[in-house]
């Protein structure tokens, strides 16, 4: 258990890491390091963008699979590492 | 035969007597005496509290989200992570090194580098009469424009009728020579504003004192509520009206700040016809809070011209004065106010609490901004805009914004940097705090000068929009460009620095 917070501070240590999310498969948020109000607008948008893009690259190609995600914005830039049962969400804004 | 015989008698002894003397006894008893004292108790403070359920909305959520450390994690949740960790961290690395988006800038819209003039809206009646617009407010749906006519330069108690005007842009028959409303009104309308939730009402000032709302919606009479000549009324124009939201969600009250230093709290009872005073603050010269560093001169009212509720903390609201003074109030403050008792229904208190550096004259205009809870900018006329933080007493930030008087000063709803300044010389300067230079970004003019700018507003709904008031009677609305109404990502950062300036 110690170790699932060892990751999570090493990621948040990254240069520009605005904030983490762990979704489950089911897209209800488990470990965030935002407020809650954030946390649960990301989990359930980024959830149903993540689906919608799998299905995607799986209805092009049937034996291909979705690995990795990353949604530019002016802003921000928000990362996804999807699994079959978590996904992990990462905020970060590289020009800070 | 017959003999005489004698009988003896039968005696039957009296039980009667008997049982009533024998159970004759008297006894006596008496309670003990009953100890009685008398006692008193007093109050000595109250406090009263309330409390309100909200509603449940998150509850189930929030309880989703507690993270109690000693429930043991989901299971392979240990192993995701291992798994993702390396490339997740691997991205990140490469993202903060990387260059490939630098300059990168997509156009969702379509880009516009000018400025435009969408309508110049105008009322014939008030044009002949020569009246000025001395307010514009647009309605919480950004689609219909309210102004109200009057004069800025009297001095005087004047008889003169004048005019609100709605226009509504959005429909397609929009004639800018002819209101879709115009409501009479026997004096001038000195302050303008419309409700933030409800389209049809529209609170105003008149310069009688009085303060009005009303129903668009109603044909007949468009007057829902109105002070009238009370004890509890203002005596002087009314410089500024606002609607403030109460204790109670949903509700709002009206605000009126007037020249006679008097800033009044109102709200409509329940059964909607009349205002009742609900507090009511006092400025005095000698409450007000002063900074050792600069002396406060002149007569002991401080006339209300400006004022500005802070969107960050409902307990804030700024006030400007006409001797120049700039003061930070509390709607909780608790002091009364040493005012002459003049039978109003609730006793004034003096809610100032911090005095800013005062200004040369009236302070005409004040503006917090809605990106950053301690900034706030104000006008007057001595031509200049000053960047106030709410925590220091020096301006951070003085620009010259004309060289003649500035009637008000409105943040841009989107880009945090950018404030817009009404001048007396008929432009619009508009400034952009991230440019280096002091000079205005953008300024508007339009053609004939000579009929002063008195007041703006932006449409919060499309924050394109620009609407303009002026002397000579007509309401231009302009349309800005995308430099001016699109944020940057890194302003709110940059307006961060300039807050966190120390004035010298």
């Amino acid at each position: 258990m110690a170790e699932v917070e060892e990751t999570l501070k090493r990621i948040q240590g990254q240069k520009g890491v605005q904030g983490i999310i762990i979704v489950n498969s089911e897209g209800i948020p488990i470990k965030t390091t935002l407020d809650n109000a954030s946390t649960m607008q990301y989990a359930g948008l980024l959830h149903q963008l993540v689906m919608k893009a799998r299905s995607t690259v799986r209805d092009i190609d049937p034996q291909n699979d979705l690995t990795f995600m990353r949604v530019r914005s002016k802003k921000n830039e928000i990362m996804i590492a999807p699994d079959k049962d978590y996904f992990l969400i990462v905020i970060q804004n590289p020009s800070d | 035969m017959f003999t005489d015989e004698a009988l003896d008698s039968v005696e039957i002894e009296s039980l009667w007597r008997k049982s009533q003397q024998a159970a004759q006894e008297s006894r006596g008893c008496q309670t003990r005496a009953v100890h009685i004292t008398e006692a008193e108790v007093q109050t000595v403070s109250t406090s009263s509290s309330w409390t309100q359920t909200e509603e449940p909305q998150h509850q189930d959520t929030e309880q989703l989200l507690q993270q109690n450390q000693d429930d043991p994690d989901p299971p392979g949740l240990k192993d995701f992570l291992q798994r993702v960790e390396d490339s997740v961290i691997r991205e990140l690395v490469r993202n903060a090194r990387s260059h490939a988006f630098d300059g990168f800038q997509v156009n969702w819209e379509e880009h516009n580098n000018r400025v435009s003039c969408l309508h110049c809206l105008q009322h014939p009646s008030a044009q002949e009469r020569g009246l000025h617009v001395t307010s514009v407010s647009w309605s919480c749906t950004g689609s219909v424009i309210a102004c109200a006519y009057g004069r800025i330069d009297e001095g005087d108690w004047s008889t003169e009728n004048s005019y609100v005007c709605t226009w509504n842009l959005n429909r397609q028959s929009l004639n800018p020579n002819q209101a879709d409303l115009v409501i009479d009104v026997p004096t001038t309308v000195t302050a303008l504003c419309c409700h933030p939730n409800q389209p049809a009402l529209i609170a105003g000032g008149l310069y009688t004192g009085e303060v009005v709302v009303w129903d668009t919606s109603q044909t007949q009479d468009p007057v829902l509520v109105q002070t009238g000549m009370s004890a509890d009324s203002h005596r002087e124009p009314v410089y500024q009206v606002s609607w403030v939201p109460l204790q109670k969600k949903g509700e709002f009250g009206v605000l009126s700040a007037s020249s006679r230093g008097q800033v009044l709290l109102w709200t409509v009872d329940s059964d909607q016809n009349a205002f009742v005073l609900n507090a009511a603050y006092a400025f005095v010269r000698q409450q007000v809070p002063h900074s050792s560093s600069f002396k406060v001169r002149g007569s002991s009212t401080v006339g209300v011209t400006s004022l500005a509720l802070s969107p960050w903390d409902s307990d804030t609201f700024l006030v400007g004065s006409e001797g120049g003074l700039l003061l930070r109030c509390s709607f909780s403050a608790q002091t009364p106010a040493a005012v002459p008792s003049e039978g109003q229904s609730v006793t004034p208190r003096a809610p100032a609490v911090f005095s800013f550096r005062p200004r040369r004259g009236p302070v005409h205009s004040i503006h917090c901004s809605p990106f950053h809870r301690n900034l706030f900018v104000s006008t007057g006329t001595d031509g200049l805009a000053h960047l106030h933080s709410l925590l220091q007493v020096d301006p951070l930030l003085s620009l010259r914004v004309s060289d003649s008087y500035v009637f008000q000063v409105q943040w841009s709803p989107t880009r945090p940097l950018v404030f817009a300044a009404a001048t007396g010389q008929g432009e619009v300067q508009i400034f952009d705090l991230g440019r280096r230079s002091l000079r205005p970004a953008a300024t508007i003019e339009e053609g004939g000068a000579g009929h002063a700018a008195t007041c703006l507003s932006f449409n919060h709904q499309n924050p394109r929009q620009l609407a303009v008031g002026k002397t000579n009677g007509t309401v231009a609305v302009w349309q800005l460009s995308t430099e001016l109404t699109e944020q940057n990502p890194r302003e709110s950062s940059q307006l961060e620095q300039i807050a966190n300036q120390v004035a010298e």
